[in-house]
């Protein structure tokens, strides 16, 4: 049966009772706002958190051994521990580090492609590895050479200088010469500090630095040397389901190798991700149960307040029955009321939406939202309204025609 | 006759249980949602020092290269070089004054059934601790002039001092620190500084340290770099010294100025002492010193995190909606006792009395709200602390003005919520309703 | 035009079972103008439902202008109601968020009808009712005899073969009352089936047909008493 959609009548309605359709459009704006800016948010942040460090975090740990007592030798006990940690069973390979990726904490250095302190200089995060670094850190070099034994160097406790070669990541390379291929960074020249010159020998495919919110989060340069510290850490990569029982062996080992150290902060790259990321994976779970929430308190303020119209208009309902609305013109005449009090609120919601987003930019410098999560907000405010208008107004299509007849 | 109203709210909530429950509901996680972030932030943002917190200053010296500013827009860096500390601190020009650093050592307990561990170090000056008035269980700090002397003297904090002492007063005992052997001067009560304002470099919510020794330590022993260390040139030289006197920066310092004439009087000393370096070729950039007070300092190291402020605010919106729901049913709900309106009104109730009924009604329903939503509110501080873990523990805590503030909160909101509904249903005319139906 | 045979009616709760129409019979032919009367509780109101498509009956068969309604699902019913019946209600029952274009908008919508057409049938309607003039009006802005007027004038928009009045001067004084009933002997005369239930002996006298109900059936020995007349004078 052909029947016309009631635009007209229903509006003039709802501009009569005003006050409980603004709020619901109010509510369904408010929502619309905090719902898509918290889903932009999510996605960015669910992103972030999807980077990868380049390394084999699952099957990696990393410890720190901190000698103390007058005749403690580090570069003997270094060279000792290395050699336990590789000859064990399960190690894939292990290096000495003087930082962790995505942990929190490193080193970084500018490099230039001139020399002197005036020219534009681009950031590194800088690990010091030997020439198992390569195996340990699960890289690929993708250009040049890995070092060599005779590549490495003792680094002494704050001495300044570079060795003279490095190797860098991919990223990094094409960050100092945009203009050339990155194969072709092989062989060039970079100053360190300013004017210390080092020549790139190789290029890895991937290692993030160690400051997971750094806009050079991909520059990292690997150096060849081992530093002389009584406080230095390990980085060990285990075969696959060997980690947990690793970790326990190799500390109680290296503990017994040597008296005067304390092995400390035996930690997984998980954990260290985990950590790290902690902040983004809490905001995540933070803003999603807002959201939820939000939604399901707006969904039933509609069913709330929808329920209550029923109610209140049953003579009515009863009436448009007896003139001859059949149960769907009911259902329909609810859902059409819905759907012009969301579009109203969805509308509002786009301008507010929008509105939030520019003062989270303002504020927070955040990013502007990508244009798409409107229409999608629009879409899921307008579903939840309908879904949550279904209930009332089916209970508002069980009214019996015949209550029209009834005096009361 | 608030009694009365009282009567009337709770026969007519247990009326309409859900939808009763449902703003209930909706009040309480409003509240739970606005108290859990609000606490969080007005933790972060908390004076850590009240008493002293205009007295105390954090200074910035410009010392970094003529090319670029240590952080944009032209922003001195925020530590100072060796060089800077220890000539700052040798003039003496504040009434209390510390540079500070931090570092790590191990600690060799000379108990044998003690095990040695690692421990956090602050190296700082005499007055640091009279200066942020640190809390002592026994003894005291040392002098200034003990500083000078390069003392082995140490204050430890009362987790140290029961760990290695069985927590005995260990004034005058001795302890094995990275090596060396110091005697402790002082032992620290609990001290809790949210945030731990006189360094915030390595994150605004650590503990306070382990033990505490005199800064030149840092010279005399060699101590590693804790904290942030930045270079915008390279160490002139190979050693511990030569990155000593770099101009690497890895060094906080703080002064106590009583008063704003004492504040004018460093900053001239501060200009005059950058002019006398500049003649000796440091400081290539303008005049850029900066002393900044307590609170000015941790507004300027953003110590209250961006992630806590945007969640305040999206919680003030989720309340809002939580209020405009609660109006929309409360429309419902009164609308429903038109006819009862009316009655009340024939037989002689003021509009002012059916108003006051109607708000009763829904200050109740706030109240247990407020409940609700401070229930829901140390839940959520629970999650919070498991999501981010336990180094924000000290930030979780709901305190009296909280409790306070969220039943302030969810009673005005709630009444402000009635206003419009209770002010509809109370200008029905007395017998509009009793005809017709 | 209607014919009801051996219609029952009972309603049934967990305790007990009420007949409310018991063996009903009647006929209406096309063109009749029939009253029916009886007491409170005697099933006229019960009658109305039936015969309007309100509600369903238990047993019986009624046949509407040559349908056999038994059988017909809820949709049907309404638009078979929606067609051939108009309904005019003691307390008017105009939907008081609506002017009075849109509430005789109301039946014509589910109807089908084009813009153009309903537009025609509103404005006639109103018209022919007297009230064409203040088309805009909210319902409670009219005293109650021009809301049944628009009432009226909502069941004739559809032109109904079949008009159902349920006490249609319920609610109005006497004046008021005797302009509705002008009115609707008008409409009977155009050729408009009415029925009509009331329990005033006075208005059913007006009318061609009367029928007498009590205890759910048709009391044949019961007519209006002229001495009802008289004493109302």
């Amino acid at each position: 049966m052909k029947t016309n959609l009631e635009f007209g009548p229903i509006c003039r309605a709802l501009l009569r009772n005003k006050v409980g359709a603004v709020l619901i459009a109010l509510q369904i704006a408010l929502t619309m706002t905090i719902v898509v800016n918290a889903i932009f948010i999510i996605v960015e942040r669910q992103a972030l958190m999807q980077r990868e460090s380049g390394i084999d975090e699952a099957n990696s740990f990393y410890l720190t051994s901190t000698g103390f007592g007058n005749d403690f030798e580090p570069k003997r006990v270094i060279e000792q521990d290395l050699d336990v940690i590789r000859n064990t069973p399960g190690v894939i390979d292990a290096i000495q580090i003087n930082a962790i990726p995505i942990s929190g904490g490193g080193w970084s250095m500018s490099l230039t492609t001139e020399p002197g302190d005036d020219q534009e200089d681009v950031s590194t995060a800088n690990y010091f590895v030997d020439a198992h670094g390569i195996n340990a850190l699960d890289l690929e070099v993708i250009a040049g050479r890995n070092f060599t034994a005779t590549d490495i160097r003792w680094r002494e406790r704050n001495q300044p200088d570079w060795p003279d070669n490095a190797m860098i990541t991919k990223a990094l390379a094409e960050k100092l010469f945009p203009d050339i291929p990155w194969q072709s960074v092989v062989g060039k020249t970079v100053y360190i500090g300013d004017d210390e010159p080092v020549i790139v020998t190789g290029i890895v495919d991937k290692l993030q630095a160690p400051w997971i919110g750094w806009s050079e989060l991909e520059n990292a340069m690997l150096s060849p040397e081992k530093m002389v510290s009584e406080s230095t850490r390990y980085f060990i990569r285990i075969e696959p389901g060997e980690r947990d029982r690793l970790m326990a062996e190799l500390e109680d080992t290296l503990a017994n190798a040597y008296g005067n150290r304390l092995i400390r902060n035996v930690t997984t790259v998980t954990e260290t991700r985990e950590r790290s990321y902690r902040q983004h994976s809490a905001m995540i779970k933070i803003l999603s149960t807002v959201m939820v929430l939000l939604t399901l308190i707006t969904a039933m303020g509609i069913i709330g307040l929808t329920s209550f119209n029923v109610n209140r208009r049953r003579k009515q309902i009863g009436t448009r029955r007896a003139l001859g609305a059949s149960k769907q013109a009911i259902v329909r005449y609810f859902m059409l009321e819905n759907v012009i009090i969301s579009t109203t609120g969805i509308l509002l919601g786009v301008a507010m939406t929008i509105g939030l987003n520019m003062l989270l930019i303002e504020w927070f410098a955040m990013t502007a939202l990508d244009w798409y999560y409107i229409p999608a907000g629009m879409v899921v405010l307008f579903v939840v309204g309908q879904l949550a208008v279904l209930g009332p107004a089916l209970k508002a299509a069980a009214t019996p025609p015949a209550i029209a007849t009834r005096t009361v | 006759m608030f009694y009365y109203y009282l009567k009337l709210a709770s026969k007519s909530i247990k009326r309409t249980p859900w939808l009763s429950g449902l703003m209930m509901l909706a009040i309480a996680l409003g509240i739970g949602a606005c108290m859990t972030t609000i606490t969080v932030n007005y933790l972060m943002s908390a004076n850590p020092i009240p008493e002293k917190s205009d007295q105390l200053y954090y200074v910035q010296l410009d010392s970094w290269s003529p090319h670029f500013a240590a952080r944009e827009p032209n922003e001195p860096p925020d530590q100072l070089t060796w060089t800077d500390a220890t000539n700052l601190m040798q003039a003496q020009q504040a009434f209390r004054q510390s540079a500070m650093a931090s570092s790590g050592g191990v600690v060799q307990p000379d108990n044998p059934d003690v095990k040695t561990f690692m421990a956090s170090l602050r190296l700082n000056f005499a007055d640091f601790f009279p200066m942020f008035n640190a809390p002592f269980l026994y003894g005291s700090g040392w002098q200034y002039s003990d500083d000078v002397a390069r003392k082995q003297v140490a204050v430890i904090s009362k987790e140290t001092n029961d760990r290695v002492f069985g927590g005995e007063n260990s004034v005058g005992k001795s302890i094995t620190i990275a090596g060396e052997m110091f005697t402790v001067v002082g032992v620290l009560d609990e001290w809790v500084l949210v945030p731990r304002f006189y360094d915030v470099t390595t994150g605004a919510f650590s503990e306070t340290e382990d033990v505490f020794i005199p800064f030149y330590m840092k010279q005399v022993m060699q101590l590693s770099n804790g904290g942030n260390t930045n270079c915008w040139k390279s160490p002139e030289g190979e050693g511990f010294e030569a990155f000593l006197m770099s101009e690497c920066i890895n060094y906080q310092m703080w002064v106590e100025l009583p008063t704003d004439a004492d504040r004018d009087a460093y900053m001239t000393f501060l200009n005059a002492y950058v002019d006398e370096q500049k003649a000796l070729g440091r400081f290539p950039r303008p005049h850029n010193n900066r002393l900044s007070d307590v609170m000015t300092w941790m507004e300027t190291e953003e110590v209250v995190a961006d992630d806590a402020q945007i969640m305040m605010y999206m919680a003030f919106l989720f309340l809002f909606v939580c209020i405009l729901n609660t109006v929309g049913l409360l429309l419902s709900k009164f609308a429903t006792r038109n006819g009862d309106v009316a009655l009340r009104r024939a037989i002689g109730a003021t509009k002012g009395a059916i108003f006051a009924q109607y708000i009763t009604e829904t200050a109740l329903i706030g109240l247990i709200g407020g409940v609700l939503g401070l229930a829901l509110a140390s839940l959520g501080l629970q999650a919070i602390e498991s999501l981010y873990g336990d180094f924000i523990s000290e930030l979780v805590h709901l305190d009296a003005t909280m409790v306070v503030l969220s039943f302030g909160i969810a009673i005005t909101a709630s009444v402000l919520a009635g206003c419009y509904p209770a002010w509809r249903v109370c200008s029905i005319p007395p017998a509009s309703q009793l005809k017709t139906q | 035009m209607l014919s009801m045979n051996n219609i029952n009616k009972v309603f049934r709760t967990d305790l007990v079972e009420t007949t409310a129409l018991r063996d009903f019979n009647l006929t209406i032919d096309e063109g009749d103008f029939v009253s029916v009367t009886g007491p409170s509780g005697s099933g006229k109101t019960t009658f109305l439902n039936i015969a309007g498509l309100l509600e369903t009956y238990t047993s019986g068969q009624y046949v509407l202008d040559g349908t056999d309604v038994s059988n017909l699902s809820d949709r049907q019913r309404s638009q078979l109601r929606n067609e051939k019946i108009g309904f005019i209600f003691q307390s008017f029952n105009l939907i008081p968020d609506l002017n009075l274009y849109d509430n005789v908008d109301v039946p014509l919508r589910y109807r089908g009808f084009s813009k153009q057409e309903r537009h025609k049938r509103i404005t006639q309607s109103l018209e022919r009712v007297g009230l064409a003039n203040r088309m805009k009006h909210l319902p409670a802005q009219l005293s109650g005899g021009q809301q049944q007027r628009v009432a009226i004038a909502r069941a004739l928009a559809g032109e109904p073969r079949f008009l159902l009045a349920d006490e249609p001067t319920g609610n109005l004084d006497s004046q008021m009352a005797k302009s509705v009933m002008a009115l609707l002997q008008e409409i009977n005369q155009q050729g408009t089936t009415i029925v009509m239930v009331t329990h005033d002996p006075e208005l059913a006298m007006q009318t061609g047909k009367n029928v007498f109900v009590r205890d759910g059936q048709i009391s044949e020995h019961e007519t209006l008493v002229p001495v009802a007349l008289a004493s109302n004078q």
